[in-house]
């Protein structure tokens, strides 16, 4: 539930006030900052992998349509069967009709983004179809019947003491302790029983191998192979802007991917699912279905924001975003947090229910320097500024105020004789060197003093000195 | 018109063209592999196995290592790791041809098929020394769940299959033959940090991942699984 | 001296001084600061006199067309200057990087913005960089900490110039600040649209800056510092805020932010 009913104002300022949460981001962001710092020191050739990384996924970019038909012709020959998903909806109906099928009562899934993005959970839900999610932090979330609040820690805003509760409620036999290693063991001992009786597991992919219509998966817990070897049948939603052109493209990628999200050089698990299995395998999957999906992708390549189909999903913008560590992930209402989810959602959601996100924002250009496949973060979320600005959306109050800025500034002499004025009004409200308060400021006052102007601005400073005709400035 | 005519027909529209020229485009990928030296991590030691060992042992993967001349040495090398953890010596083997002719009862080892939350004996067919993972293929006598039903994982590798970088398993694997339903590339033991960030092993995988090399020149240079 | 460049035995360099609004309106000591390090470099520092805004709060609120028009003002004033010096990264980095961007669509008036592009300077990095400049006989016995703002770090690459300057003023003791180079939560507009989130942000900078119990913080940003001065002041801190460029220019025994009456 993305908590629609509220504004984005209320969720942040909701979030501001929780202190549980404040330790919780320093806890996941704070320490995947620290990681990915030494990751990165100790891979020297990080700023070459980089550009070569941009430059393959603009590659793949640049000729996604013949990406896209090889990928399809590799999967299909390899036994997969592929479908196209227009939107969200088609995609979960296909999902569904291949688990109806299948008469499947119970689903597994590992964790996938791009499921929550379409909805996947709550169509699961409406046909009666058992969801079990696997990974750790999905399970911790749809026992508390939450949404992620990041997309490599989706349980990250969640104590040990909130998950310990919950799993004394809901598993049986409940946890031996509140200790955090009792805990996983309880979750392991739950789902195990879940993975080997599943009828169908769901996984979504990191990386989509065009030469050979693989996917490939990346977990730290194994969850994707129990996932999705037991079960009969192998279902993968995947956005179509994972597409590589081979493996070796995707070691590139995934060389990245690791030390940026996790400050970790590679996962425990990283496993190529190519075609049902073989004849003659000791296990796998009867029948594997790949659901390729679009949901926007198509415009976002036609109009942009283009640059966002590079995302390998790491996680690194967010954690380094100074506002996102303020405020975590689910003040943004939305799938997606952080600097890439503001820049995604106005694709998937609209501009105009998400205009806060690309403006809740300092530029500070932090998440351009860290993401892996060099997006120009800052960039496109001023371009969802302008478009917003070009599309009427921002409120009256801020256009006039803009435009009545824009147009002082193009008339010098009003602007300056305005400044003078200025500086006299504001003035008013001193004591001593500060305003506490002043009408229109309250944004400001409310949390900060306000240096009080000079007596006069610089321009009549300076002007008066000129007329004296003073080599001395100081 | 279907959704896949339709996308397709946006992207290319997008894209500004309906046909492309595929040796272009292949010759484009090739260019974005060249020079891999410039974008990967170089080896610690001139050596991929000596490379391997110092990688699995630190704290990135965090396996334990023993080492052995042949792979008839294996069950002693099972029967010594599960005395030092004190754990029963009954484990499941990967229905691998060279597994059956070792002498697992001369070395105390009791053989059996609980594969689940049991002790899995297996056989990696590649090593790859920069990450310090080993690479198993879906096959008949290679079940994917082997590797990850267990509690506790004890996976033999061959020394001459140990190769350095990550492309050096792709070029080995392809000329092998196709792709197989799985190639899993594992690196450690399972673990999460879902929870506090605070780590812990064994989330749904094996929690102890011990590693057998077996050092024999036998086919030493070849690229060739082992057997 | 480092890797200066050539200097030119010929007429001193004439620099247009673009002030910034907020200079301008809340801090004129940093214009002055700054056209006397200019001179102490050897330049002729000139400031044209209709000069107003460089167009960077309408460019980030989206208004582009509102930015272009500002931008065209900006380059018809300074285009006839050898150099651009600005005392603010941000403006800086708004005339050097995205003057080009909202004015690319604009065929005749592009080409121009990338010209007084190429010949912008902020002012640390001018002094440093381009004039090999060091402040010689200035002192001033206290210890500071410096911020490095977000625009000038990440968009001008200004980061040891300031230091450099610095570590040349006698009985000036420069300590270390934690996480400088994390943004202050300033943003421009950013901080009066969503105050309480930039509150929590300037929040955790006034405690980093409070942690190295440095008498003074220094920045090259007066919208920086004064977000981080009027935090520090509303927390009841004693920790005076100046611009970097009046301590070089000697101007640091001045009142600080909030100190003038």
């Amino acid at each position: 539930m993305h908590a629609a009913s509220q504004s984005f104002m209320d969720r942040s300022k909701a979030a501001l006030s929780n202190p549980n949460l404040k330790v919780a981001i320093e806890r996941t962001a704070g320490t995947a900052e620290r990681k990915r710092s030494t990751a990165i020191a100790d891979f020297s050739e990080f700023a070459a992998t980089r550009e070569r990384g941009r430059r393959i996924k603009d590659h793949v970019i640049a000729n996604l349509d013949y990406y896209l038909k090889e990928f399809e012709r590799n999967a299909l020959a390899s036994g997969a069967k592929v479908y196209w998903a227009r939107t969200s909806d088609e995609a979960c109906r296909i999902a569904i009709d291949i688990c109806k099928r299948a008469g499947a009562k119970r689903v597994t899934r590992s964790k996938s983004m791009l499921g929550e993005e379409i909805g996947l959970p709550n169509a699961l839900l409406e046909a009666g179809i058992e969801r079990v999610e696997t990974d750790l932090a999905e399970h911790i979330i749809q026992l508390a019947g939450e949404t992620p609040s990041h997309i490599v820690w989706p349980a990250m805003h969640k104590t040990r003491e909130d998950v310990a509760a919950l799993f004394k409620a809901k598993h049986n036999p409940p946890p031996e302790s509140g200790d955090v290693a009792d805990l996983v063991r309880s979750a392991r001992r739950q789902l195990r029983e879940k993975f080997l009786s599943s009828d169908v597991g769901i996984s979504g992919a990191n990386f989509l191998i065009a030469d050979t219509g693989a996917l490939c998966t990346v977990t730290n817990e194994g969850n994707a192979e129990l996932t999705t070897t037991p079960p009969r049948t192998h279902i993968v939603t995947a956005g179509f802007e994972k597409l590589v052109p081979s493996i070796d493209h995707a070691f590139v990628l995934l060389r990245l991917l690791v030390r940026s999200a996790t400050g970790g050089d590679f996962t425990q698990y990283t496993t190529f699912h190519c075609g049902p299995k073989r004849k003659g395998d000791a296990d796998g999957p009867d029948d594997f279905h790949i659901v390729l999906v679009d949901n926007g992708r198509t415009r976002m390549l036609a109009n942009g924001p283009k640059e966002m189909l590079r995302c390998i999903r790491c996680g690194a913008c967010m954690n380094h975003c100074v506002v996102y560590r303020q405020i975590g992930g689910h003040a943004y209402g939305s799938t997606y947090p952080g600097p890439m989810g503001s820049v995604l959602t106005p694709v998937l959601d609209g501009l105009a229910q998400s205009r806060d996100l690309p403006h809740a924002c300092t530029l500070n250009g932090k998440c351009e320097e860290v993401c892996p496949v060099e997006i120009p973060l800052p960039s496109l979320l001023r371009g969802w500024r302008d478009r917003s600005w070009r599309e009427g959306l921002e409120p009256r109050l801020m256009r006039a105020g803009i435009g009545g800025w824009a147009f002082l500034a193009r008339h010098p002499a009003l602007y300056h004789l305005g400044t003078i004025f200025a500086v006299k009004w504001m003035r008013l409200f001193r004591k001593g060197g500060w305003i506490r308060s002043m009408p229109f400021a309250g944004g400001w006052t409310e949390y900060r003093n306000f240096p009080a102007p000079a007596r006069t601005t610089f321009m009549q400073a300076y002007k008066a000195h000129r007329s004296e005709n003073s080599d001395d400035c100081a | 018109m279907t959704a896949r005519e339709e996308i397709l027909g946006d992207v290319g529209r997008a894209l500004g063209r309906t046909a492309w020229d595929k040796a272009s485009i292949a010759a484009e990928a090739r260019t974005l592999l060249e020079a891999p030296d410039a974008i990967r991590p170089s080896l610690p030691t001139p050596s991929a196995v000596e490379s391997f060992l110092q990688r699995v042992v630190g704290p990135k993967v965090g396996a334990t290592v023993d080492r052995v001349s042949s792979l008839a040495g294996l069950p002693g090398a099972v029967a010594r790791f599960l005395a030092e953890k004190k754990l029963d010596t009954k484990v499941a083997l990967q229905p691998t041809a060279s597994f059956t002719s070792l002498d697992w009862a001369r070395a105390g080892v009791m053989l059996h098929n609980e594969i689940n939350e049991g002790v899995v004996v297996g056989l990696a067919r590649w090593g790859i020394a920069e990450t310090g993972s080993l690479v198993f293929h879906s096959a008949a006598d290679t079940p994917i769940l082997f590797n990850f039903l267990p509690a506790v994982n004890i996976v033999a590798v061959h020394a001459h299959t140990i190769v350095p970088h990550m492309e050096d398993y792709a070029t080995a694997a392809c000329s092998v033959g196709s792709a197989p339903r799985n190639a899993c590339l594992i690196t450690g033991a399972s673990g999460t940090t879902d929870i506090e960030g605070s780590l812990v092993k064994g989330a749904h995988g094996p929690r102890d991942l011990h590693i057998v090399l077996v050092d024999d020149a036998a086919t030493a240079g070849s690229l060739e699984p082992g057997t | 001296m480092g890797n200066v460049k050539p200097i030119p035995h010929c007429a001193a360099p004439r620099v247009g001084l673009f002030v910034t609004c907020l200079v301008d309106l809340v801090r004129p000591q940093v214009g002055f600061a700054a056209i006397k390090l200019l001179e102490k470099a050897d330049c002729t520092a000139e400031v044209p006199l209709a000069q107003t805004c460089c167009g960077q709060p309408a460019f980030n609120s989206g208004a582009t067309d509102a930015a272009a028009g500002l931008a065209r003002q900006v380059i018809a004033q300074f285009e006839p200057f050898d150099y651009v010096v600005v005392p603010s990264g941000s403006c800086g980095g708004m005339i050097k990087a995205h003057y080009r961007e909202a004015l690319a669509n604009d065929p005749i008036w592009l080409p121009r913005a990338e010209a007084l592009a190429a010949k912008t300077w902020e002012l640390m990095s001018f002094l440093v960089d381009v004039r090999g400049f060091r402040p010689s006989g200035v002192e001033l016995h206290t210890s500071a900490t410096y911020h490095d703002s977000c625009a000038g770090l990440r968009e001008l690459g200004i980061f040891a110039q300031p230091r450099a300057l610095l570590r040349d003023i006698k009985g000036l003791e420069l300590k270390p600040l934690a996480c400088n180079d994390v943004c202050c939560g300033f943003g421009g507009t950013f901080c009066v649209k969503y105050p309480a989130i930039s509150n929590a942000i300037v929040g955790e900078k006034a405690q980093a800056v409070a942690a190295t119990s440095a008498d003074m913080l220094l920045g090259g940003d007066l919208g920086c510092l004064m977000n981080m001065a009027g935090k520090l002041s509303r927390d009841g801190s004693k920790v005076r805020v100046l611009h970097a460029a009046e301590v070089v220019a000697g101007m640091g025994g001045g009142p600080a932010l909030g100190e003038e009456g």
